[in-house]
């Protein structure tokens, strides 16, 4: 489970808790989540729905607060940031793909990849280099000019894709991408990220419960309860060619 | 099975409420629908107040104009005598002729019927002789005889301080003797007051020396001295002459003075005149606290149909004569009434529309907010009717209470609250809720996808199209018949000779059109508007992108997203174009009074010189030209009812003598128009006199030639050079310059004196002269305070008022209608490096387009359908002028308007930003993937 010696990893998750609500009705959502992941791998997380996946993630991106715990993203402590602080990692650290997309409706597709760009306040000439190289990455270069509303789910899941690579983060967190797509195109799309951290060199973690998706997984970690279940852990990793760290 | 579909019974059925979704609903919403009730019970408030406030205004209106009218609102009823001829060939005194007049006032009183009796105060009877002049010598002073008889057949009660009462002139025995038409005058008995008798210096005994118009001595005796118990007794106010003597009243220079019959002498005063010189009359007076609104239009109708059935004058019989000017006051005071009326309707409207349109937008939030919940229900086997029953049920029991609590306390606010105007605001609050609700719970269940085929998607979007062009063509067509009816009728009712629909009679079926022309000519512009706010938000869009600012592209990329929303952009276009038409038609009210009160009095203050001083006028004007803070100080010679032939007919214009140069400076120091034609009268050359003119009907033209007419001298010939400027209210004018006039033979004897400048009014208060003062600051705070100005104005300010806040609540609701959508799209823009005070812009950016069209196309809608309308809408009978007032635009209160909306979005901003950093960009997320 811990990283190698030798390998400093991307992310470290540390004895992460997170409760909601109080009292008799509380949920412990987390309990001592603790885990690394190396740089330039693919790991999926697996688990039930309403397991932790998703607030893990969540924690993880700066979406949310651990109650305790600690959670360290190219050695920047996540859970010590300010608001300017998680807007600069988002803006150059970390990037989201989520299930519904989240594209801007009246905006094209390449207006769409550009916006990060945009807010990092890139030079124009430099933005549309970057966003057509993108489009063309996702195999999307002949829809640029199109808008979300255009598009098949499968090709606006891959337009997210482009849109969270435009920044080049370090780490892609994806939250159950594949969701709202049928099977085909779901393999596609992870197909898509597994290509990803092999040309971009980004680090990918995704939420999923499908077998077929947690294949193409350098290594998968699963949640149970909001606790991380270390036997399902060692299964995979014998499963999947010993690409990942631990 | 859910328990919906469990307790279903089969076949038709009445809807099944599920009482627990019921509470549930309401209490999760508990906000909203208060925010709802709120609207409807202020509205309630103010359309159910303001009827019965408007009726209580047309009474007081009614009851102010009587009092202003005075003694033209009496009603006088003549009769003849019937004639004495005895059987001698003389004439046979009546001892009895006061129980004569008795008879006759109570003929008159029987007359009147039920609806006008009550309004008249006990009639008061008199007899009086034509005017004889007084032969002492002295000043022009004339004498009247008068018997006064009230209702219990008695004068008013006098004090005999001096004598006694008058005396019949034979003894009992004689009471009914015949005497012959060429005997020497017969003696008559008379009291006088104490004034009179001072002015007189007679005593009791004593013979007034008296001649009538044809010379013949009348032989009349005073027999005493009398004090008046009450001298304000109604008696006394149809003759004062009786108490003191009183100037003027027979012509200028002229006193009165008059000599108190008894019934003991009135038979003797019969026989000291000839038949038709003893006129007797019976008075009725107005009792203005009894009149209303409703009541003066059967006093109308019944003071007409007296007056038609009076006898020709020509007839000599004893048949009852009706004069009065009632009828004409209570007309001219209901077409006022109903110009004031229809005007609060037009006000009405507009307030009535804009919380109609809020309240479909307040429906429309809830619906938001429930649609997830109503789908669910309706998954989970609820049907559509039980859903809309249930939605009904809720909406109706928040309209009908929040209704019943406005008109409660609109109850209190002014008795006799009317739900004509509620109707439309209830029915929205009830019906908007459950038809949004079913609909949308309809939309979330059915089978009916985006067709695949692009032709069908084209087909689906112009039907869509096609159902929206027909609404907008409805809308148009309907503002245009508004603005038709409104042009072509003017804003008062068709009805005939004024009778209009009461006030608070609610918007009856003719005058409804019209009134709401301003109305639908803003909802007419508003979907202009709103077919040119989408396209100006994607140009925007499409400069944004070209920009290197990250802000301008995400804000207008969600104002082009959201600026399709048509409610938002109504309320808000609506309510500030509604409330800048209330504030213009306030200003232009104001205005119209201030000209209005210029043109009456014609400068700050006017002298109006009594003729006995009228020979010191010129030096009057130059003692207050000198006094401080006067600018100017014009004296001039002022008659009405002039003599002037024109077009060889005589007309009977105001004709004023006036220095020329003069009266232009003084004109050039008040607002009122200039007028340059008065240079051309000082001009000589014509041979005529040169002169100005005004007419009402056209009877006086520039370039006729006209005759002034004057008693016991030589005409003046007079050529028409221009246009009179306007002086005074007088329809017709003649204006001459002073020398020129004064070189053709006629030199002026000023009897007015105009001043200007802030210290007038002191400086005429200070000129001590016997002259009536009018001060236009007086005229114009009594203008403003008559009932129905007064009235309209304070509607103007509240409407303006309750449609800007209606216009803010409508902002408030559109911003929590599109927040969510704003929320999501913050969120994932805060995932890809927004910064949380940069999301502010990015929503004010979002938010600003359709404020900015509202605040700035509002007011200027607004403006244009005032310009459009309001001289249609007959203000002119409030505020006193010959024509409606010019428009003013209040533009600072305009400006108001464009801030007051501005700044809101400045405050909801940051109450909405505040509101989001509660919420963890998480939750933000999870619930948007529902």
């Amino acid at each position: 489970m811990s990283a190698g010696p030798t390998v400093r990893p991307l992310l470290t998750v540390r004895g992460v808790h997170r409760r909601f609500g109080t009292g008799p009705t509380a949920v412990q959502a987390l309990r001592d989540v603790s885990f690394d992941v190396a740089a330039g791998t693919m790991v999926a997380l697996v688990g039930r729905s309403g397991s932790g996946k998703t607030t893990l993630l969540n924690i993880i991106g700066g979406l949310d607060r651990p109650d305790a715990g600690t959670v360290l993203v190219d050695g920047t402590d996540v859970t010590a940031l300010d608001e300017d602080g998680l807007s600069r990692l988002r803006r150059e650290k970390v990037a989201y793909v989520f299930q519904t997309f989240g594209l801007i409706p009246v905006l094209s597709a390449a207006e769409n990849v550009g916006a990060p760009l945009r807010l990092a306040r890139t030079p124009p000439e430099e933005r549309e280099r970057r966003v057509e190289l993108l489009l063309e990455l996702v195999g999307l270069a002949d829809h640029a000019q199109q808008r979300p509303g255009e598009l098949s789910g499968g090709q606006q899941q891959r337009v997210a894709i482009a849109r969270a690579l435009a920044a080049s983060p370090r780490l892609l967190i994806a939250d159950e991408p594949t969701g709202q797509l049928d099977a085909e195109t779901g393999l596609s799309v992870m197909a898509l990220l597994r290509g990803v951290v092999e040309s971009e060199g980004v680090t990918v973690l995704v939420s999923t419960h499908d077998p077929v998706m947690i294949a193409l997984a350098d290594r998968a970690i699963r949640i149970v309860d909001g606790q991380v279940d270390g036997r399902f852990e060692g299964q995979v990793d014998g499963q999947v060619d010993g690409r990942a760290t631990s | 099975m859910s328990e919906r579909t469990a307790l279903r019974p089969p076949g038709r059925r009445r809807p099944a409420l599920h009482w627990p979704s019921i509470r549930g609903r309401a209490l999760a919403d508990a906000g909203s629908l208060l925010m709802a009730a709120a609207v409807v019970a202020v509205v309630t408030l103010l359309a159910g107040a303001v009827p019965p406030l408007l009726r209580a205004t047309a009474d007081d209106a009614v009851q102010d104009a009587v009092r202003r009218a005075g003694d033209d609102a009496d009603i006088a009823v003549h009769a003849r005598w019937e004639r004495d001829d005895g059987p001698n060939g003389g004439r046979v005194r009546a001892p009895r002729l006061a129980e004569d007049v008795d008879d006759f006032r109570n003929r008159a009183t029987d007359a009147l019927g039920p609806s006008l009796r009550p309004a008249l105060h006990p009639p008061v009877a008199t007899v009086t002789s034509d005017t004889l002049k007084i032969t002492d010598g002295s000043v022009l002073r004339t004498f009247q005889l008068t018997y006064l008889a009230n209702d219990h057949g008695a004068g008013p009660r006098v004090t005999w301080i001096a004598g006694g009462p008058p005396r019949p002139a034979v003894p009992a025995a004689d009471s009914h003797v015949e005497v012959p038409y060429e005997a020497a005058p017969w003696p008559v008995q008379v009291g006088l007051s104490e004034a009179d008798a001072d002015a007189l210096k007679l005593r009791p005994g004593a013979r007034i020396p008296l001649k009538d118009d044809q010379n013949r001595v009348k032989h009349v005796q005073v027999s005493g001295i009398f004090r008046a118990t009450d001298s304000a007794d109604p008696a006394w106010r149809l003759a004062p002459w009786l108490l003191h003597p009183v100037s003027g009243a027979d012509g200028v220079g002229a006193t009165r003075l008059a000599g108190l019959l008894s019934p003991d002498s009135l038979p003797d005063a019969r026989l000291a005149f000839n038949q038709d010189q003893l006129q007797r009359t019976v008075w009725f007076t107005p009792d203005p606290g009894v009149l209303t609104w409703d009541s003066a239009q059967a006093i109308t109708t019944t003071v007409v149909a007296l007056k038609a059935t009076s006898g020709s004058s020509s007839v000599l019989d004893s048949s009852l004569k009706w004069e009065t000017q009632l009828d004409t006051v209570l007309r001219d005071v209901r077409t006022q009434v109903s110009a004031a009326s229809a005007q609060a309707s037009v006000l009405l409207t507009g307030v009535l529309a804009a919380a109609v349109l809020v309240l479909l937008l307040a429906a429309d939030l809830l619906v938001r907010r429930r649609t997830p919940a109503l789908a669910a229900a309706r998954q989970r086997g609820a049907a559509l009717p039980d859903l809309g029953a249930e939605l009904l049920l809720e909406s109706a029991g928040v309209a009908l209470s929040a209704g019943a609590a406005g008109l409660a306390l609109a109850r209190v606010v002014a008795p006799g609250a009317s739900w004509g105007w509620v109707v439309p605001v209830v029915l929205a609050a009830a019906a908007a809720g459950p038809a949004f609700g079913t609909l949308a719970a309809a939309r979330a269940t059915r089978d009916r996808r985006a067709p695949a085929n692009r032709t069908a998607r084209r087909s689906v979007r112009r039907t869509r199209q096609l159902r929206r062009a027909t609404l907008e063509a409805a809308v148009l067509i309907a503002a245009v018949a508004a603005f038709a009816a409104l042009h072509q009728r003017g804003i008062l009712p068709a009805a005939p000779s004024g009778d209009a629909a009461g006030p608070g009679s609610g918007p009856d079926g003719g005058a409804a059109l019209p009134a709401s022309a301003p109305t639908l000519g803003v909802l007419a512009g508003t979907l202009v508007l709103l077919r040119l706010l989408p396209a100006g938000t994607r140009l925007a869009l499409k400069q944004a992108l070209r920009s290197r600012r990250p802000l301008a592209v995400f804000g207008t990329a969600r104002a082009a997203a959201t600026s399709a929303r048509v409610l938002p952009l109504l309320v808000l276009v609506t309510s500030a174009a509604l409330a800048s038409f209330a504030l213009t038609l306030d200003a232009t009210a104001r205005q119209g009074l201030a000209d209005g009160a210029w043109r009456t009095v014609g400068a700050d203050a006017r002298l109006d010189v009594a003729p006995a001083a009228a020979t010191s006028t010129p030096a009057l004007a130059r003692r207050i030209a000198a006094a401080p803070g006067v600018r100017q100080a014009v004296a001039a010679q002022v008659t009405d009812r002039a003599g002037v032939v024109a077009d060889s007919l005589i007309v009977a214009p105001r004709l004023v003598i006036v220095d020329a140069p003069a009266f232009q400076r003084l004109l050039a120091s008040t607002p009122l128009p200039d007028a340059p034609a008065l240079t051309r009268l000082t001009a000589t050359g014509h041979g005529d006199v040169p002169a100005l003119v005004r007419s009402s009907d056209g009877s006086l033209r520039p370039g006729m030639r006209l005759e002034l007419l004057r008693d016991g001298a030589p005409n003046i010939r007079l050529t028409a050079v221009g246009t009179a400027p306007a002086v005074g209210d007088a329809g017709d004018v003649v204006l001459v310059d002073a020398s020129t006039v004064a070189a053709a033979g006629m030199p002026a004897v000023p009897n007015t004196v105009w001043v200007t400048g802030p210290g007038a009014a002191r400086a005429v208060a200070a000129s001590a002269v016997a002259a009536d003062t009018v001060l236009r600051a007086d005229v114009l705070s009594a203008r403003r305070a008559a009932p129905l100005t007064s009235g309209l104005l304070r509607l103007a300010w509240v409407s303006a008022a309750a449609l800007l806040a209606l216009g803010l609540l409508g902002l408030a609701l559109g911003a929590a209608a599109s927040a969510p959508g704003r929320w999501q799209t913050l969120t994932r823009l805060r995932t890809l490096g927004l910064r949380p005070r940069d999301a502010r812009w990015v929503a004010a950016g979002e938010l600003l387009p359709p404020v900015v069209v509202a605040a700035v196309g509002g007011p200027l809608l607004g403006v244009l359908l005032a310009r459009l309308t309001l001289g249609s809408l007959g203000l002119r009978l409030l505020t006193g002028q010959p024509a409606d007032p010019a428009l003013v635009l209040p533009w600072w209160q305009l400006g108001l308007v464009t801030v007051a909306l501005l700044a809101a979005v400045a405050v909801v901003v940051p109450i909405e930003s505040a509101l989001r950093r509660r919420r963890r960009l998480s939750e933000v997320l999870r619930a948007g993937e529902g």
